[in-house]
């Protein structure tokens, strides 16, 4: 663990921990027990996770980093930072990129770059009484090796980097100082604003609206046209059986 | 304006009960016409087993983790032994899929019989890629529970019953 100075541009009132090897960082996050808004980031992860147990490849150089927050909100509000990190996510891209063409989010919040996925997040809560006591944001980026396809679920979309991607190299370190930024500035909006301004911003970036996908669920697959989100986040599929509201599935194009 | 027998209401409507336990149905609504201005109207819902989005197929069980999970979610027919309304009921905070597991394939957090305590994770909610361990509202005895693995729940809708 290190604490040296801040670097510039790091938002006040935010805690920083880097870590050379860690299992997770959400892990870590979750057994920290931070008070205030804490980013930890890894060099390595032995243990990386997605949604549901997938493992997270973890080689040094990519990013691997969890915010951990202690919302005193309910627990359908607190899911909503889903997207205030997708689109965080997105604009440290953009920033480091010179340029937000070729990005895009795919619902929640993978980023893509060039139809591939650059990113991932995973939000992670515990709490009781319908509060969340905990919230861990684990996010991971390729940006300078991505898994070979076969690494990935059949039909998921495709993973690149950012270095083979665009050329562009960038340290760990730098990406979080710009996530960081950025994810503060999306939280307070939020804050101040509701969730009202996210949604258009992330409907504004949002891969494949209009276009017909496909939503796995625990149970069940629905195809259907993806006609935004809701005020609550969830996914909204015309299809043939009518108009569905989804808050949780994975996408497929 | 009921001119023929309750009884024979209530028959039919056990009956109904019946049909849901024994099919993969989550609901039955009958008009019964018995006469001019006489009939009957019976909605009968699996409350155990709400579902939030129209279901393109018949509910599946999942084929990992369902094994704690009963077979089939108990029948309510209205007014009778709602486990929302039961002291023990632990409930949904949001909208979302109930899970069992952490992940497919893993042990589910608890089983029927099992002695938890207060705070423990029970299961988890998903939302918006936000994975919520639910902890238990009180230590005790997991009696039922209410949501087959990766169902879609609703906002209160009752998950378990701990006493």
């Amino acid at each position: 663990m290190s604490a040296e100075a801040l670097p510039q541009g790091w938002p006040q009132g935010v805690a920083r921990i880097l870590l050379d090897r860690v299992d997770s960082t959400n892990a870590y996050a979750a057994g920290l027990g931070a008070t205030g808004p804490t980013w930890i980031m890894a060099a390595e992860q032995t243990g990386g996770r997605g949604r549901r147990g997938r493992p997270w490849s973890s080689p040094r150089g990519n990013f691997y980093a969890t915010l951990s927050l202690r919302p005193t909100e309910t627990a359908d509000r607190v899911a909503l930072r889903s997207f205030a990190a997708a689109l965080a996510l997105r604009e440290a891209c953009a920033g480091l990129m010179g340029t937000g063409a070729g990005l895009a989010l795919k619902w929640p919040n993978d980023v893509l770059l060039n139809g591939g996925k650059l990113a991932g997040i995973l939000l992670e809560s515990t709490g009781a009484g319908g509060q969340i006591a905990q919230l861990s944001i684990g996010i991971g980026v390729n940006l300078i090796a991505a898994p070979t396809p076969d690494q990935v679920e059949s039909g998921a979309v495709a993973p690149v980097s950012l270095l083979a991607e665009t050329g562009i190299r960038v340290t760990p370190e730098t990406f979080l100082t710009a996530l960081a930024r950025a994810y503060h500035a999306w939280e307070s909006r939020f804050q101040a604003e509701g969730f009202a301004p996210l949604r258009a911003e992330w409907l504004a970036h949002a891969a494949r609206l209009g276009e017909t996908i496909t939503a796995r669920t625990g149970q069940s697959s629905h195809q259907g046209r993806f006609d935004g989100i809701d005020e609550s986040g969830a996914l909204i599929l015309t299809t043939p059986q009518g108009r569905q509201t989804i808050p949780a599935a994975e996408i497929f194009f | 304006m009921s001119k023929h027998s309750t009884d024979a209401d209530v028959a039919f409507i056990k009956a109904l009960a019946e049909i849901l336990n024994t099919n993969e149905l989550t609901e039955i609504s009958v008009k019964r016409d018995y006469a001019e201005d006489d009939s009957l109207d019976v909605r009968v819902v699996k409350q155990a087993n709400v579902v939030t989005m129209t279901q393109a197929a018949p509910m599946m069980a999942a084929p990992a983790a369902v094994a704690a999970a009963p077979a089939h979610a108990p029948a309510v027919v209205a007014g009778s032994d709602d486990p929302a309304q039961h002291p023990g009921a632990l409930t949904s905070p949001m909208v979302g899929t109930a899970y069992l597991a952490a992940e497919p394939g893993a042990k589910p957090f608890v089983a029927i019989g099992d002695k938890v305590t207060e705070g423990q994770t029970v299961l988890i909610i998903e939302a918006m890629k936000t994975m919520n361990h639910i902890p238990a509202n009180r230590a005790g005895t997991v009696k039922r529970i209410l949501f087959e693995d990766g169902s879609p729940v609703e906002f209160g809708a009752p998950l378990m019953i701990i006493e």
